[in-house]
């Protein structure tokens, strides 16, 4: 929106939708137009590479805790979790069965942190503001939560580590959980209420259909908004993910709206998977006895990929050993790439400008995730 | 033409009155209700948010139990502590290298905390660390301003 370029025929024009739009985050997307309507759309990443996967075979798997936050600034504990789940199997670690708890909480929490971040962009994309402020101000009640279990409000340098978490909850922290869930509660119930304006922005925008979804590698609440049941937490449980009960929220539309309904859906999955988490917190250790700061990584010898469902989709680790200090290779899938590049341009060519911003927030992308 | 734009305009206003019939009164409520709710934020010097005792802030050295092992200089992931020697006036009374912590590098992920044997470095709640000088990010082991 920060340039036009003139080409010879009159209405035919290039237009760049971010990367320093304030609706687009660190991400462009360049539109060929004619009048109202796109030609073809070109999506432009790069602009927040930080070479995670190089700077991870430098580093120690402690401080690489730390730096898997920084994959995704939105679900910092979630990248936490599939790293530390890495890292556990290569050591072979016994994760005490109350670290296993306290992830899934936190994963989840952070879960709807995430998803509330969702609805406050697509607000802000479309130009509703009042829906962003609410979202982000209820959003900040987890954030204090984050801050007094962790010590972060944003990021939790790693409190998520290889072998468990890396202290027990502090006092009182279950009691604030719970006490925290009405507050979701209430927020959700004010995102469900159906709002003509929301309606006309969302319904029917950016049909995406199964086969296509499929086809382009779609996974998380965009798959799902296509009519696929695929979750990794029933299909491939990890941590206590399969002793939990919690439904998984499918909508067979795929369009924006049908995205976002599944989002809203999965908040109330993910406090039912909360309060059974704190119901059955068992007592005892969080890191696996004997284990020292560092992690002794030259023990480790083989290869994992790992796969978890992050708040976007499916996010995985696929790490190599080879008995050096280091990991040797370290790749990072991220859920956003697909979304980002072959889904959002599938989807933006032939629409008006103006839904432009309503595709490209409804498909609940992260630059930081797709650039890493 | 001029009757035309009004006729498009009524039309309109009716479209809209007729969309704010069928909109349900729940967002309208919500704006009621925070007539009568207490801000979220806080007037910031006055007040402030109770910061919890987890938060990770500035870090606090305490020299005399140091053993100048160097492991938070090891593990530090952003190589913001460096090993330095005490200033000439203390070197007689330590004579060893001890943690230098730039808060410029620094990512407060408290690994150094967690790697310290004995525990003397520590991280505070303090997190007001702004600065319009890049010089004073520095915190030296032993601060020698402050003991004169």
């Amino acid at each position: 929106m920060t340039s036009t370029q003139k080409k010879d025929e009159i209405g035919d024009f290039s237009m760049n939708f971010g990367p320093a739009h304030p609706g687009s985050g660190n991400f462009g997307v360049k539109v060929q137009m004619q009048g109202e309507r796109v030609l073809k759309a070109t999506a432009d990443p790069g602009y927040l590479h930080r070479g995670f996967e190089k700077l991870m075979e430098y580093r120690e798997p402690m401080q690489n805790a730390v730096l898997s936050d920084r994959v995704c600034v939105l679900e910092p504990l979630q990248w936490n979790l599939v790293h530390a789940e890495a890292v556990d199997y290569l050591m072979n670690y016994d994760v005490p069965e109350r670290a296993k708890y306290i992830r899934v909480i936190l994963a989840e929490l952070s879960r709807i942190q995430s998803h509330f971040i969702w609805y406050a962009v697509m607000s802000l994309g479309t130009g509703f503001m009042t829906g962003f402020n609410v979202s982000m101000g209820y959003r900040d009640y987890i954030l204090d939560v984050f801050n007094l279990i962790t010590g972060g409000r944003v990021y939790p340098a790693g409190y998520i580590c290889p072998g468990g978490v890396r202290k027990d909850l502090p006092e009182k922290a279950e009691n604030k959980i719970l006490k925290l869930l009405p507050k979701i509660d209430y927020m959700r119930k004010f995102i469900l209420k159906e709002n003509p304006a929301w309606l006309a922005r969302f319904k029917d925008v950016g049909v995406l259909s199964k086969e296509e979804a499929i086809k382009f590698g779609a996974t998380g609440p965009v798959l799902r908004g296509s009519g696929v049941g695929a979750d990794v937490r029933r299909d491939d449980p990890y941590e206590v993910y399969d002793e939990l009960e919690f439904d998984i929220p499918v909508r067979d539309e795929g369009d924006g709206y049908a995205r976002y309904c599944v989002g809203i859906q999965e908040i109330e999955e993910s406090m039912k998977i909360i309060t059974q988490a704190i119901d059955r917190l068992p007592k005892g250790e969080v890191r696996t006895p004997n284990l020292k700061p560092i992690v002794q990584f030259r023990k480790a010898k083989g290869e994992i990929y790992i796969r978890n469902e992050l708040s976007r989709g499916e996010g995985a680790f696929y790490m190599v050993a080879n008995g050096e200090k280091t990991p040797y290779r370290v790749k990072i899938r991220g859920p956003s790439f697909s979304h980002m590049i072959p889904i959002l341009e599938y989807l933006l060519t032939g629409v008006d400008y103006a839904d432009v911003p309503a595709i490209y927030w409804s498909l609940y992308q992260c630059p930081a995730d797709v650039d890493r | 033409m001029f009757l035309q734009f009004i006729g498009a305009y009524t039309s309109a206003l009716q479209m809209l009155i007729g969309e704010m019939m069928k909109m349900k009164l729940g967002i309208i409520s919500e704006v009621f209700k925070n007539l009568f709710k207490r801000p979220m934020t806080v007037l910031f010097p006055e007040e402030r948010i109770e910061i919890p005792e987890r938060n990770r802030g500035e870090h606090k050295f305490d020299i005399d139990t140091c053993i100048s092992c160097g492991s938070c200089a090891k593990i530090c992931p952003n190589k913001a502590i460096k090993m330095v020697e005490a200033p000439p006036e203390f070197k007689e009374k330590y004579p060893k290298t001890y943690p230098q912590v730039d808060l410029g590098k620094c990512c407060f992920c408290a690994l150094c905390e967690d790697i310290c044997p004995k525990g003397s470095l520590t991280l505070t709640t303090y997190v007001f660390l702004a600065t319009f000088d890049k010089d004073t990010t520095m915190r030296n082991p032993i601060n020698v301003e402050q003991i004169d």
